[in-house]
């Protein structure tokens, strides 16, 4: 007997009508609430606790002010191509955790995406003096404003304490030169002269990103205060990029993989194939406390090492903001100035494990009961923000072949080539992309 | 049945040269050897996948690696229930596929057919666009289809993603199914069913359809299975709430650091998630080989 | 009578023609049509989306890593169909021999196939590591090596080939095998047995009863599996992208790899169009051939 004797007699027919009904179902979607709002958020730290957490204030909120808020995980998987869908008209929610405004804004126009506002900038008075100013960059977009900066992520040191300890070298590497000395005695060696394990990683496995502070640190700026015009050609892009050439090829510290897409640092560093990352994501020690009892107390944080010009720190900060589109402005604003206030963002920083753009949070007991969170509030002093003015930033620093500041590192210090020419490029490249939005 | 049958392969009976059955002999120990070498290569990720699904997450992540695992544990399977509503997602992922296989089948095979059979005005045509649906790689045709869907109002509903996987396999299912039957049908199968007074559909349904079982799970398992492990259009259709796919489920978490903080669970979550497919497998893997089939066509 | 076919014919391809037409054709031509704008996602909304003419071909052709993708994609692809089809042939008959336990061997043989996509790129990219592989372990141990092989980002080639590039080349087939298998597997039913009880009366080896019995006998099947293979073959993404991006130095790069790179991270949605369109070109080329051969084959029956 045949599977398909049970099937109906006009395949064509019924296939149509499915269809019919389909399009008819889909159309009658289920008709909003006025005073309901969606809101998404990307989930940090511990997935659980985070989703309690956020349906806690989502609950709260609705008790409070009678808004329910619909809230949804939208996964850092799909967050990417989400959010470029959003910005060419695709589904939105009402408002949202979000970053990259400057590239969003620029996709989206007037007419998707991020949406501006600045009438309800007075419901937050003191904002330049609750907020660092950093992350408050973050969030504002050619002089608009566009939401409130909630999380930061800045990048301290990371070592592992007991292999330095072992070489006898004791306190953190405090300069460029430290970074060398500790690298070259915790790198390990097999009979056969094979790397067991690297003395270190410029950074995480965003290799741009990982670059982007040793530039600092050498005193560099990347381009000119309205994005137009690009700074790299310069003795800063020249020392930077030789000395992690030199870490790589003449102290042979760090892997010559460490730009492949393969090189994953943060499993090297579990695996204890890697002793010290440069710049480490701010969610790295949060997670190693949690879930690696093992290395208790063999590894600490400290604020990068200092180049010619500073100890510059990575940061990044993600905002709270509205999306274009919505009808709730003013719903959205409330939900917003609630997750603002001092004691939710306490909340929200101890359930994500990310350092709060709230200066009062920062100063609570929650980011000084362990050593390593006390360094992360010393590294926010020499934060710097990772976000630049033209809104070609993100495709510049993308970190695949292709992108400016990878084809520069990479021909730099993976190929070895003449460094002035390949800064030289760099620049020329650099121009011709912040061109390409403002011509 | 084929020349591996083991009668056939092993012991030739009937009498060979002496060159002949060394040959064979030759052949089989190649074909012996190749075909385990394979199959090493086959299974070592999966077997890694479910070692690992009953190790610790330090044990996974030890150095040098474990091929045998020190201690066995079920702790993973355990905590995945807390973690991820995997049965919901499993529930949602089998709802999806299932209903795409049976229509992309169901679809297909109908054009299958007639484009097998019959010469009418349109065929070529026909035949082209079917190809050439292929033709542009499907990172490229995301956004023109995401807004597709968008348009009919389908986002974030499992018809959506539904359509858009028929949409997909229709093109390989009719092509394979097409071949299939030119291959395995000859025309007087049918022609003498329409002697009997069936229709043109009767013939199709009540002869045709019966003898290419093989062809038809060929394509349903395909289908199915192109939906189930599909991520890329998943994420983009349906990516809210709970009407999502276990890979879209399994994917956030790995996302989300759990491939590395949570790595033993995020084994057993694969493991659990390929249970479904391998059930599907099983179920339909029976027609694939059928003596019936080869015993009807002579 | 003859219109009441014709009716029948166009009812049976018609839901399938609707689909293939609104998410197949219509997709394809608007990545077409996009080709020849402007379509710079960070400059729509201030400058719009300008024609421009052949310039993103211009553009791309002349862009030495969309060179070297064009020949990667035609070395793996090549490689990836040969390998698969070969072994394909290979395990379809293991499968459809009868022995105990053929079940079993036809589970393993399609478990490639059950494995979550999203973990086989984990594990792959995990067994590929350089520093923490097992598989550089386990020949460590064995001795058969004396330092780790640098499956992903070695960058020593030897006319093009590169071990980055057959490492994604295995991954690969690895991850296409049970799609080949089961069609072949499939293909072999219709061939009758008394063939081969025939063949094996005189006297001929398995050998021989497999090229002169099976293979021509396969022939239609082989044809569309070789033309799907090479097709989806050469627009394939997502292996490449997952396991090495393109790297090490655009070894493993592929077209399709190229075309996302520009448009996801360099939001260049024309040039990504200029590479699908190149793509277009050599798959409809591929096409071009293949039903020039089915139309010929369809005169000579």
């Amino acid at each position: 007997m045949s599977v398909f004797g049970r099937l109906p007699r006009r395949p064509a027919r019924t296939v149509a009508s499915a269809l019919l009904i389909t399009s008819t179902l889909g159309l009658a979607a289920a008709p909003v609430n006025a005073d309901e709002i969606t809101f998404w958020s990307q989930p940090y730290g511990d997935l659980l606790e985070w989703k309690r957490g956020m349906n806690a204030l989502a609950d709260a909120y609705e008790e409070q002010s009678g808004t329910k808020v619909n809230y949804e995980v939208l996964n850092w998987s799909v967050a990417f191509n989400t959010w470029l869908t959003v910005a060419q008209g695709g589904a939105a929610p009402d408002c949202a955790d979000m970053y990259w405004l400057h590239s969003f804004s620029a996709i989206g126009g007037d007419q998707y995406g991020p949406l501006p506002i600045n009438e309800y900038k007075d419901q937050w008075p003191d904002l330049d003096k609750n907020f660092y100013s950093g992350s408050l960059q973050d969030s504002h977009y050619r002089g608009d404003f566009y939401g409130i900066p909630w999380r930061g992520d800045v990048r301290p040191l990371m070592y592992r304490t007991d292999l330095a300890q072992e070489a006898g070298l004791s306190g953190a590497p405090q300069t460029w030169d430290d970074l060398v000395t500790y690298a070259k005695a915790m790198t390990a060696r097999d009979d056969n002269g094979n790397v067991t394990r690297w003395g270190m990683s410029p950074g995480s496995e965003i290799v741009t990103q990982a670059y982007i502070p040793y530039y600092w640190q050498a005193g560099g700026v990347f381009m000119t205060e309205d994005g137009k015009t690009a700074t790299i050609d310069n003795d800063a892009s020249i020392a930077a990029l030789s000395f992690i050439r030199d870490l790589v090829w003449e102290h042979e510290v760090v892997s010559p993989e460490f730009m492949e897409k393969s090189y994953d640092p943060e499993s090297e560093f579990l695996a204890g194939t890697l002793a010290m990352v440069g710049s480490t994501p701010g969610a790295w020690p949060g997670r190693l406390q949690r879930e690696n009892p093992d290395l208790d107390g063999k590894w600490a944080l400290a604020v990068p090492a200092a180049g010619s010009a500073g100890r510059d720190a990575y940061a990044g900060s993600g905002y709270f903001g509205v999306l274009r589109g919505t009808e709730k402005v003013e719903q959205c604003v409330g939900w917003i100035k609630f997750l603002s206030s001092p004691e939710n963002m306490q909340k929200l920083s101890e359930a994500s494990g990310n350092v709060s753009p709230r200066r009062d949070v920062m100063a609570s007991d929650f980011w000084s009961d362990t050593d390593w969170k006390k360094v992360v509030g010393e590294t926010l002093e020499h934060q710097h923000t990772s976000q630049h003015p033209s809104p070609a930033w993100s495709a510049l620093i993308n970190d695949e072949p292709g992108s400016v500041v990878y084809d520069m590192m990479y021909e730099a210090i993976i190929q070895k080539q003449d460094v002035k020419e390949v800064v030289q490029r760099a620049q020329a490249r650099m121009q011709a992309e912040l061109d390409r939005v403002s011509k | 049945m084929s020349d591996l049958q083991s009668d056939n392969f092993l012991r030739p009976r009937n009498g060979p040269l002496a060159a002949a059955r060394l040959n064979n002999t030759v052949t089989r120990i190649t074909v012996i050897v190749i075909t385990a070498l394979t199959l090493m290569y086959i299974l070592m990720p999966v077997y890694w996948m479910l070692k690992s699904s009953f190790q610790s997450a330090n044990d996974i992540r030890a150095m040098p690696p474990q091929w045998l695992p020190k201690e066995l544990s079920l702790q993973a399977y355990r905590d995945l229930g807390e973690l991820i509503p995997i049965g919901r997602y499993i529930y949602n992922s089998i709802f999806v596929s299932l209903v795409a296989a049976v229509l992309s089948t169901a679809i297909g095979s109908s054009a299958a057919y007639v484009l097998s059979r019959f010469k009418f005005p349109g065929m070529s045509i026909i035949l082209v666009m079917i190809l050439m649906t292929q033709i542009i790689p499907p990172i490229t045709r995301a956004f023109p289809i995401y807004f597709t869907i968008q348009s009919a109002n389908l986002l974030n509903t499992y018809l959506g993603l539904i359509v858009a996987y028929v949409g997909f396999s229709l093109p390989f299912s009719v092509l394979l199914l097409r071949g299939y039957f030119q291959n395995n049908c000859p025309p007087d199968l049918e022609e003498a069913a329409m002697v009997d007074g069936c229709s043109h559909f009767g013939a199709f349904l009540r002869v045709i359809l019966p003898v290419s079982m093989p062809g038809l799970a060929a394509v349903t398992i395909f289908t199915f299975l192109n939906a189930w492990n599909d991520f890329l259009w998943a994420s983009l259709l349906l990516n809210q709430g709970a009407m999502k796919t276990i890979q879209v489920g399994i994917g956030d978490f790995a996302g989300e650091g759990g491939g590395v903080q949570y790595i033993n669970i995020f084994m057993a979550a694969c493991v659990v998630a390929t249970i479904p497919a391998l059930i599907m497998f099983l179920f339909v893997q029976r027609w694939l080989v059928s003596g019936l089939t080869s015993g009807s066509v002579k | 009578m003859e219109r009441k076919k014709l009716i029948f014919c166009y009812l049976m391809v018609a839901p399938s023609l609707l689909f293939t037409v609104v998410l197949g054709i219509l997709p394809m031509l608007a990545s077409l049509g996009i080709s020849f704008l402007e379509y710079d996602l960070l400059r729509v909304r201030d400058f719009g989306t300008p024609f421009v003419g052949v310039d993103n071909y211009i553009t791309v052709l002349t862009d030495a890593r969309f060179i070297q993708s064009v020949w990667n994609t035609l070395l793996i692809t090549g490689l990836v169909v040969a390998i698969v089809i070969a072994l394909g042939l290979l395990l379809a008959q293991v499968m459809d021999a009868e022995y105990r336990g053929r079940a079993l061997i036809r589970v393993l043989i399609c478990a490639p196939w059950f494995v979550p996509p999203v973990v086989a790129a984990a594990i792959w990219s995990w067994m590929l590591s350089t520093s923490r592989s097992p598989l550089n372990a386990a020949l460590m141990d064995a001795g058969i090596i004396d330092s780790n092989i640098r499956f992903l980002s070695d960058t020593e080639t030897i006319w093009g080939i590169s071990i980055p590039l057959l490492s994604v080349t295995a991954v690969r087939i690895w991850n296409g095998l049970p799609f080949v298998v089961i069609f072949i597997l499939a293909g072999l039913q219709s061939i009758p047995k008394s063939l081969y009880e025939a063949g094996s009366i005189d006297g001929a080896s398995v050998w021989n009863q497999f090229r002169f019995i099976t293979l021509p006998l396969l022939k239609p099947i082989l044809g569309v599996l070789l033309l799907l293979l090479l097709i989806t073959g050469i627009g394939h993404f997502e292996i490449n992208y997952i396991m090495t991006g393109g790297g090490p130095q655009g070894q493993t790069n592929v077209m399709a790899v190229y075309a996302y790179q520009q448009a996801f991270n360099s939001f260049r949605f024309d040039y990504a169009a200029a590479a699908s369109g190149v793509i277009f070109v050599i798959t409809g080329i591929i096409c071009f051939f293949y039903i020039r051969a089915q139309l010929k084959d369809g005169d000579d029956a």
